[in-house]
């Protein structure tokens, strides 16, 4: 990330989004708002458990509202592909409580 | 890109809507604000645990009880379409020349003082901000028919 607050800077990059519900979903950001509306591009969920490694389900192309997101990040490609997920266990998160 | 353009472009098309409370609405968009109030139709609403499922002709729902919306990927390059023909129409030279202009940086120039002849003073500097990028993407999860879904719960339905 560079340059100034903002997800300006993340444009057209893999970021990994923690939604208010607990669920991880990792994307290339097209675009958000001053709500933190999000569009998230070639998109898939990583499901954590402990029994199991980590689940990814393909969901595509998403808006994400921003009432929804707690945490956006951006993705280290590099570090990310060396990763073996399905060795990787993980308790799920839980829910943001209001 | 802004998230509610996509939405505008996604007009017509097959979209599924999961709200707050864990509801599922899949339907084809009729039309949205920028509050992102959606109206839908031909709508299988599904309960939170998926075992549940409503057929409506229509139905509206709040903006603000969406938690995320789930749209064709075709959507995405209508937008890029979209908003590359909307600068396309732009006459020449438009969008330049606004801003404050930049310092010359360290050690510039004393602004008014002394000297009668400073031609021009700061500028206007850069012109415009590109848009559009890098053409096609690799290819990947595109073309999973979106239909899918509602077909899987067509099928499970009574």
């Amino acid at each position: 990330m560079s340059a100034g607050p903002g997800l300006e800077s993340l444009v057209d990059q893999t970021i990994s989004v923690i939604t208010n519900d607990g669920r991880n979903i990792v994307g290339v950001l097209k675009g958000f708002d001053q709500a933190t509306n999000i569009i998230l591009d070639e998109s898939h969920e990583r499901v954590y458990s402990t029994k199991e490694g980590v689940q990814q389900l393909v969901l595509g192309l998403y808006i994400i509202r921003g009432d929804n997101i707690s945490v956006v990040g951006e993705l280290d490609e590099d570090l990310d592909s060396n990763l073996d997920l399905s060795k990787l266990r993980a308790h799920p998160l839980k829910p943001v409580i209001h | 890109m802004l998230p509610l353009s996509l939405l505008k472009t996604a007009q017509g098309h097959p979209m599924l809507v999961e709200l707050k409370n864990g509801e599922t609405y899949n339907g084809h968009l009729v039309n949205c604000d920028t509050w992102m109030n959606i109206h839908l139709r031909e709508v299988i609403c599904t309960s939170k645990d998926g075992d549940r499922f409503w057929r409506m002709p229509e139905c509206y729902i709040r903006g603000n009880t969406i938690k995320y919306l789930r749209v064709p990927d075709e959507v995405i390059d209508k937008v890029q379409e979209e908003t590359k023909s909307r600068t396309d129409r732009k006459p020449p030279g438009v969008g330049r020349g606004r801003g404050r202009g930049r310092d010359d940086g360290p050690g510039g120039r004393a602004k008014g003082i002394g000297r009668g002849l400073e031609e021009g003073g700061p500028k206007g500097q850069g012109g415009g901000r590109g848009r559009g990028g890098p053409g096609g993407k690799p290819g990947g999860i595109r073309g999973i028919s979106f239909f899918t879904f509602i077909i899987f719960y067509l099928s499970n339905s009574p």
